[in-house]
């Protein structure tokens, strides 16, 4: 039997295997270490960093510690950090290259801590360029980038525009008063300017006398010669020629002011409706009565509401699609490889292995709450194998201001949509010195009880959330009646209810929020909201006006002064026409009187003579 | 290729064992036949080195059916498929299915199955065939191919004084 067995064959076989197995207790930590710094970095677009790896074989442990996840917006900071993480594996799917992970601790978790170096990726750098900053200049860019992202945010912003001042309102809407005046004044300008050089044309009162002066001269005392007619005549003619040019000038002012006077006209019913058009549209946008209370709520408490929220959808976004089982391309290739190399087939049962499968992984994460423990179950990306929905489930323990915190949720990825669901309860979360960002408003202290849940099913979301404050307790630095009285308002209120809801897209949900306190302040609100809404009303119409003025000049003097200039050309027009007619028949008149007078007197001679004649025969 | 031939002579024709000849060349069939990188391999390659067989024809035989598998893929998944859905064997590879050293060993991969269980089926029918024609053709053939001129051929190849020389 032993001449069958080869004894260096043995050897050389067991130095094989010891070989391998020291290539990989040296290899395999490094191996490890850069795939989870290359395709995870791949898949999250921003580094990750890790600090070790390790590797115990008795048991399967894989140990890693400092590693840092980029936030790919901010690459100055982590989405999240830990210190250290420890991941029992199991050896035989390891075999199948199947990562079954069954307990896995992280250490010193943080999220959206400072990072030394920039964690852009070098094919990125273009693309994050803008966004690296330097670390102390990252909160503050977050807080601009939450405010730009809240300018942005319709629901929100709307809220917050219920009672801005006149001059607010003006300066940010559009005006139909700005557009028509505008054009109101452009089309003044080119009808002055039209007016101005028509008029310039026509003669004056000195010009209108320096006619008739020469006329006088051209028509004094008698005619005493053929030549001196016709020196007169030539001279007459010179004044009727200007008269001529004059009176076009007469024609084109007249026309002007008839066009301007025409234009204008039209125009300015349409710029004298403006104001109230305009104040129309904006009494209708900014709810300028008492109703406007309803959106009291969401002033006081949206940006909160919504920054929080903002939050969680982010973090949301960034770990949702990494639960998304990519079946249809394991299909692809399964189906490639069934024609080259066969393919699994799956059977029933109780011990289901995909590819990366964390059954239980829990860790403590440090916020400015306190201390949450989050124990996450069935993390992987094929739940269909597993049959299985991610569980997560974190606790507050140690909490500052807070009884008890819990948030439950389930991600289900199991068809192909997908459906995760959160729960969360917060008791007796002592609010303190709380900035209600409104006439100095301040929530000085309160107890809030939260429950909230939120349903993503795809790309949509519905949530539902509400807050039970009791002991609450307001106060303003303001000075303001409007503080004083808010103060006085809120001083009688103890408790109330703050309810919210968001539903649509996540990525842009329509949010409301609504609460008992809304009909509370508006009964105390109701008079003074009134007063304010008078003053508001007035001071709105006082400044369209303005406004209009600023346009039109003061457009009723302009047009009685056309109406006058008008007149007077028509007054100038006629005096000329009947100085030139009058002098030029006078003197036709002098010639025939001239002529008359010498047949006149021929005639008395001859009738004299005949007179005499006749007596004489008598 | 030459090298393989004059190798394949060289075995034939030295005082091996048949048994052992045989054998390496039946093992060769799950090397060469199955896909490699297996949990049985692995249990293959350990016999070959403990096991007294003829490591040239093993090596020769892993190279040779490396070839045919080529050729017998799709044979051997169509079996692994009909096996693995076979309604009488369910409970059976349901139970196997149940563990994770047996799902290491990857049983339920068509190719796999398939080629293992015609490696199964003719590795006795191939050892004893190859044992029984080994015999046959020392007692018989030996004598005679050596003077045939293709003989002559490949032991004047550089090959198989390079081969000699090595002592292989």
């Amino acid at each position: 039997m032993t001449k069958w067995i080869r004894w260096s064959g043995l050897i050389g076989f067991t130095v094989l295997i010891a070989l391998l197995a020291i290539f990989w207790m040296f290899a395999a930590a490094p191996i490890i270490k850069f795939s989870i710094e290359k395709f995870g970095s791949d898949a999250v677009g921003a580094k990750i960093d890790v600090a070790e790896v390790e590797l115990g074989f008795n048991p399967l442990v894989l140990s890693i510690s400092g590693v840092e996840v980029t936030d790919k917006s901010a690459p100055m900071s982590n989405l999240v950090s830990f210190d250290s993480a420890v991941a029992d594996l199991s050896l035989f799917p390891l075999l199948l290259g199947k990562s079954i992970i069954q307990d896995m601790s992280l250490e010193g978790v943080e999220f959206g801590s400072i990072r030394k170096t920039s964690g852009a990726l070098e094919n990125n750098d273009e693309e994050t360029s803008e966004k690296v900053v330097e670390p102390s200049a990252v909160k503050q860019a977050s807080v601009s980038s939450v405010e730009t992202e809240k300018a942005q945010d319709k629901p929100l912003s709307s809220t917050s525009e219920a009672i801005p001042s006149a001059d607010e309102i003006l300066a940010r809407e559009p005006l139909v008063t700005v557009t028509r005046g505008e054009q109101f004044k452009l089309s003044l300008a080119e009808h002055k300017k039209e007016l101005n050089e028509s008029i310039a044309l026509v003669p004056n009162a000195s010009a209108m006398k320096g006619y008739q002066n020469d006329l006088d001269v051209v028509l004094a005392g008698k005619l005493k010669s053929v030549e001196d007619f016709k020196a007169r005549k030539k001279a007459l003619d010179k004044i009727k020629a200007q008269f001529k040019i004059d009176q076009k000038a007469i024609k084109r002012a007249q026309a002007a002011i008839k066009s301007a006077k025409k234009d204008l006209g039209s125009q300015w019913p349409l710029l004298k409706k403006a104001p109230g058009e305009d104040y129309k549209n904006i009494k209708g946008k900014y709810t300028l009565d008492a109703n406007g209370t309803s959106n009291l709520t969401a002033l006081l408490f949206g940006d909160d509401a919504g920054s929080y929220a903002k939050t969680g959808l982010k973090y949301y976004e960034k770990l949702s699609p990494l639960l998304a089982s990519d079946e249809e391309a394991e299909l692809i290739k399964e189906q490639q490889e069934k024609r080259l190399t066969g393919s699994f087939v799956h059977f029933p049962t109780d011990r289901p292995l995909p590819d990366f499968w964390v059954k239980n992984l829990s860790f403590s994460a440090k916020l400015p709450l306190g201390e949450v423990a989050v124990v996450v179950k069935d993390i992987t990306h094929q739940q269909d194998v597993i049959n299985k929905a991610t569980t997560l489930k974190a606790d507050g323990r140690n909490m500052n201001n807070l009884k008890a915190l819990t948030l439950n949720g389930v991600l289900d990825h199991r068809n192909g949509q997908g459906m995760d669901t959160f729960d969360l309860n917060i008791q007796n979360w002592h609010l303190q010195a709380l900035n209600l960002g409104l006439a100095g408003l301040e929530l000085n202290q309160s107890n809030l009880n939260v429950q909230a849940d939120v349903t993503f099913k795809g790309s949509d979301m519905n949530a539902h959330g509400q807050g039970q404050f009791s002991q609450a307790e307001f106060s303003s630095k303001d000075r303001t009646v409007l503080a004083k009285e808010m103060v006085a308002a809120l001083t009688n209120i103890d408790k109330f209810v703050v309810s919210g809801k968001a539903q649509g897209e996540f990525s842009s949900p329509n949010l409301s929020i609504q609460s008992d306190l809304d009909n509370k302040l508006s009964k105390a609100f109701n008079k003074r909201l009134q007063q304010k809404q008078n003053e508001l009303e007035k001071q709105l119409k006082q400044k369209l006006a303005d406004k209009l003025f600023s346009y039109s000049g003061d457009y009723e003097d302009q047009l009685r002064e056309l109406n006058a200039t008008e007149g007077g050309l028509g007054d100038t027009s006629k005096a000329m026409g009947k100085m030139a007619k009058a002098e030029v028949s006078s003197y036709e008149d002098q010639l025939k009187a001239d002529a008359k007078a010498k047949a006149d007197k021929k005639k008395d001679k001859l009738k004299d003579k005949l007179e005499n004649k006749f007596k004489k025969l008598f | 290729m030459l090298g393989m031939l004059a190798n394949l002579f060289k075995v034939l024709n030295s005082d091996a064992s048949p048994g052992q000849v045989a054998l390496g060349f039946a093992f060769a069939l799950f090397i060469g036949l199955t896909p490699f990188l297996s949990l049985h391999n692995f249990i293959i390659l350990f016999l070959v080195f403990i096991i007294r067989v003829n490591l040239s024809t093993f090596f020769l035989g892993c190279a040779l059916f490396s070839l045919v598998a080529y050729g017998i893929d799709p044979l051997s998944i169509s079996l692994g498929q009909l096996l693995l859905n076979l309604p009488e064997l369910q409970d059976f590879w349901i139970g196997l299915y149940q563990s994770d050293f047996w799902r290491a060993s990857k049983f339920n991969h068509t190719l796999l199955l398939g080629s293992l269980t015609i490696s199964s089926i003719l590795f006795i029918p191939l050892f004893l065939t190859l044992t029984l024609l080994i015999n046959v053709y020392r007692d018989r053939f030996m004598k005679w191919f050596e003077t045939l001129k293709i003989s002559k051929l490949i032991k004047a190849s550089k090959f198989y004084k390079l081969y000699e020389k090595l002592g292989a």
